[in-house]
């Protein structure tokens, strides 16, 4: 079987765009694609994704993958993709300036300004304040972390006390000097930048970091360690499921798919977990692998991901989620900013939504 | 020329012929487009979902009551006011010392056309480099760990910033070519007179560069409010939309979002605009060229 | 004193206008260990993505060019040279479509060119492109044929040439000078256009210049040594050519913003 492959470019949204004008072209130069898990579901609705069931069931899927990722997969009880690798929103923290990670917002605070005091020029928390879709994941993982949940009855609420609380919180994270203010403009690589030249205590960031950290010429090498988000009550936290699964072009012609179905099968198969893992460093949507004592020895932080990827939460799972996102990174950015308040930016962030979604009955 | 060759029964024949392809690229591309925008602009077309349902005037009435189409208007109105001013300030002291006469101007002339000449989008990327945290720009912020390009209310500035310094050039070609159009007597005339540099320049100068001022005034107006390339490379419109123009809208919600029935109607308003400011312009313009006449 | 004030002036001026320019050179040479290098330069030649994007938009502009001059030459003639009712009107035509905000006309346009079977190919671009350069067109090319004797063209009406025959014969090859003039501001136009190709355009062996520097970015973080080497590649001939042909660059600008009127 001859396979070719063709890399997009890194940043999610663009690689959007490119398979948005490619798929609604009708595209048959490609019969395996890779998805972020928010558009799943969009590229279902759209009929560009192929129904995977008669070769997955959505059941094997639930078994063999964390809940989180096997929900990204299923559209309407149907399988539309395979997970691939999986990420998770957690908490980095310098293991020689706090010894323990915080559970609390309170704790963070107090851990930071305690590792400031001691030295004026760190920096306390370090997340993605820029506008795009990371913010989306820093502001989801608040509201969550604040009690509340954006996804109720199958409709995106976000008017409500805690998503208020929620960008709240992360803007007196600005204005009080825990984060430096620019967390406005930072993606995933300035965060983990600036942490891994020793400039913060804490930052939000994917696992993708710590290798980045472990590397010979880190400044940072064995002096991070990584826990679950802290909340505003001490609970759990629960990080933004991040990650890329595989799909079927739903035009492929009928003489590739069987050959597609078998790429996929085997480019999600439990060895090529380990192996992705091992040498790329992604993390297998597996929770089964975790345990096995080959990936402790190829990638020797990951078992202690297994408590946070199963809890892992996933973004509202609509298929408007591209425009509703639009939306949400404009007024989350404003919000963090100041340039509104928490309350009128989700209003209009309301507004724009059930325009829409909610015009279709 | 003799009239009868000038407007003849085949001229005016066979000028239709020579016309036509012209014309009707030009209509084709352009007029039925809009009415097919406006056909859009009516329903809710979500391009991939192929939701197509008829609205009526729904889009229009929304877009009234879209705070960010009238912040992003607001954002398009400062940028190029500021922006045109500034380059037209600039371009007329280029042009005047491009107009004097000294060693190596032909080196100097010719390399005012470089920056009209790179593409936009190379010079947006120079430009982001040094707006970058990092780069030299953030060494002039109050605050070191902010950066031009992600602080609200700095960012418009940086972007206005490319905009002037790729098209003052085009801006003092314009006023250059107005400049030595005017006859050397007239200059002459008043240094006879005893009148001073400042003088002149109001009185004689100036007026005479009227009709020069006004074209440059009405194309930089236009491009201003239509900008696109530079700030798209520079900051795609953030953060949190400070710099997000109307055009800027009009994209994401076209092309990221698919969302062609709202986005159309957003395109039809800026259309809409564009054709105001054109009229209001071509109005002035006519009683400014009238009055130089 | 006014001397050393000019030339200061005429120092900024010089500054201004090239800074950018020196800063993206310098930085090209940046190698990741911070030393002078050229080999920035090497990656870019190594990835067929700038090669074939410099190909793309050298195919797009020249197609471009090649079409606005086919197109509108003929009719910048009739508006310089002949008398017809809506002579004017062409006139007015092409100022409206030169103020036209392209974001208006790019969701019909992608349908049209998806339904021509023309999306992510390269002619589909050289459509949009020829329309919104023949305004241009039309003002410089008609603003030098103006400049043409009309005692030629009633000389060739007595030898018995039509009207077409007058434009084809005598007055396209006399507009030589007008007709490169028109070619380079076209093929500068359609160079730079940077909208268009990044809506009607996907795959990126398809990619005109300012697109694949705009979305060029490997890996998480911008690789600016990487983009200022592409950059200067690109940015170089332009230049020269600038300077080249800065004369008629120069005189075709003018031209057509006051024939506009």
């Amino acid at each position: 079987m001859e396979i070719g492959a063709e890399a997009l470019p890194n940043a999610s949204d663009v690689a959007h765009q490119y398979f948005l004008t490619a798929l609604e072209g009708g595209a048959v130069d490609f019969d395996v694609l890779v998805l972020d898990v928010i558009w799943t579901r969009e590229f279902a609705r759209a009929g560009w994704i192929a129904d995977l069931s008669f070769a997955v069931g959505p059941e094997l899927l639930r078994q063999e993958f964390f809940a989180a990722a096997a929900e990204s997969a299923i559209v309407d009880g149907k399988v539309f993709a395979v997970p691939w690798y999986v990420d998770v929103g957690l908490l980095y923290y310098r293991r020689d300036l706090v010894p323990d990670p915080p559970r609390s917002y309170r704790e963070l605070e107090q851990d930071a300004l305690v590792a400031k005091s001691a030295d004026a020029r760190l920096q306390g928390y370090l997340w993605q304040g820029k506008q795009y879709e990371g913010l989306v994941c820093n502001v989801f993982e608040a509201i969550w972390g604040h009690g509340g949940s954006a996804w109720s009855d199958g409709r995106l609420h976000l008017q409500t006390s805690e998503a208020v609380a929620a960008l709240a919180y992360l803007r007196s994270l600005l204005t009080g000097g825990i984060s430096p203010a620019s967390v406005n403009s930072a993606a995933e690589e300035e965060s983990r930048r600036a942490f891994q030249n020793g400039r913060a205590v804490f930052m939000r960031n994917w696992p993708y970091a710590f290798s980045e950290f472990q590397h010979p010429d880190s400044p940072v090498r064995d002096r991070v360690g990584f826990a679950a988000l802290p909340t505003r009550d001490g609970a759990y936290g629960q990080g933004t499921l991040g990650g890329w699964n595989l799909a079927l072009n739903a035009r492929s012609p009928p003489r590739n798919q069987l050959a597609a179905v078998q790429l996929i099968e085997h480019l999600t198969s439990a060895p090529a977990n380990l192996l992705l893992a091992g040498a790329y460093g992604r993390n297998s949507p597996r929770p089964a692998l975790y345990r096995d004592p080959t990936l402790a020895e190829a990638a020797p932080q990951m078992p202690a991901l297994l408590p946070i990827l199963s809890a892992a939460r996933p973004r509202p799972p609509t298929a408007y989620y591209n425009l509703v996102s639009d939306v949400l990174q404009s007024e989350f950015s404003a919000a963090i900013a100041g340039v509104r308040t928490p309350e009128t930016a989700l209003g209009r962030a309301q507004q724009h939504i059930d325009r829409i979604v909610g015009q279709h009955a | 020329m003799p009239e009868q060759w000038r407007d003849g029964p085949t001229e005016k024949r066979q000028a239709y012929f020579l016309v036509a392809p012209a014309m009707a690229m030009l209509l084709l591309v352009t007029a039925y487009p809009v009415c097919e925008a406006a056909w859009l602009s009516l329903h809710r077309f979500i391009l991939v979902f192929h939701d197509w349902r008829f609205l009526g005037i729904q889009n229009y009435r929304f877009l009234l009551s879209d705070e960010r189409f009238w912040t992003a208007l607001a954002n398009t109105g400062y940028f190029t006011l500021v922006a045109v001013s500034l380059e037209l300030v600039m371009g007329l002291g280029f042009a005047l010392v491009l107009n004097a006469s000294f060693r190596g101007r032909a080196a100097v002339r010719a390399s005012v056309l470089i920056p009209w000449a790179i593409p936009t989008v190379i010079s947006a990327k120079a430009w982001a480099w040094f707006f970058d945290a990092g780069g030299p720009g953030s060494r002039l912020l109050l605050n070191p760990d902010a950066s031009w390009l992600g602080t609200p209310g700095y960012a418009m500035h940086a972007a206005i910033l490319v905009d002037v310094w790729k098209t003052t050039p085009f801006v003092a070609v314009l006023l250059l070519a107005g400049l030595q159009a005017i006859p050397r007597d007239v200059y002459e005339a008043a240094e006879v007179d005893g009148a001073s540099w400042w003088r002149v320049f109001r009185s004689v100068t100036l007026p005479m560069l009227g009709p020069m001022i006004a074209v440059a005034l009405l194309f930089r107006t236009l491009d201003a409010f239509r900008v696109f390339d530079a700030i798209y490379v520079l900051t795609e419109g953030g953060p949190a939309n400070t710099t997000e123009t109307v055009s800027i809208y009009a994209y994401k919600t076209l092309m990221r979002a698919g969302d062609f029935g709202y986005g159309s109607s957003l395109a039809i308003a800026i259309f809409l605009a564009a054709l105001g400011i054109s009229l209001g312009y071509v109005k002035v313009l006519g009683r400014v060229l009238g009055a130089a006449r | 004193m006014k001397r050393v004030g000019t030339y200061f002036a005429a120092a900024a001026i010089l500054g201004f206008c090239l800074a950018p320019l020196a800063w993206i050179f310098f930085h090209s040479l940046r190698s990741a260990d911070g030393s002078i290098s050229v080999v920035n330069y090497a990656s870019v030649f190594e990835e067929s993505i700038f090669a074939r994007a410099i190909l793309n938009s050298l195919l797009v502009a020249s197609g471009t060019t090649l079409c606005c001059i086919a197109l509108g030459a003929s009719a910048a003639f009739a508006v310089a040279k002949l008398e017809f009712v809506g002579r004017r009107a062409v006139l007015a035509v092409a100022l409206v479509v030169s103020m036209f905000p392209p974001i208006a006309t790019v969701s019909p346009l992608f349908l049209i060119i998806r339904g021509l079977g023309l999306r992510d190919t390269l002619a589909g671009l050289v459509f949009p492109y020829t329309v919104f350069a023949l305004p241009l067109t039309l003002w410089v090319l008609s603003s030098f044929f103006r400049e043409i004797p009309d005692e030629l063209y009633s000389a060739a009406r007595l030898d018995g040439c039509s009207p077409f025959q007058a434009f084809w014969k005598i007055f396209l090859p006399l507009a030589a000078p007008g007709l490169a003039t028109t070619a380079i501001l076209v093929f500068v136009f359609s160079w730079n256009e940077f909208l268009f190709a990044l809506t009607f355009v996907s795959s990126p062996e398809k990619r005109t210049i300012p697109v694949a520097i705009a979305l060029f970015a490997t890996g998480q973080t911008e690789p600016w040594p990487e983009i200022f080497a592409a950059s200067v590649v690109v940015t170089v001939p332009l230049v020269l050519l600038t300077l080249a042909l800065q004369r008629k660059i120069l005189s075709g600008l003018t031209a057509g913003s006051v024939t506009g009127f």
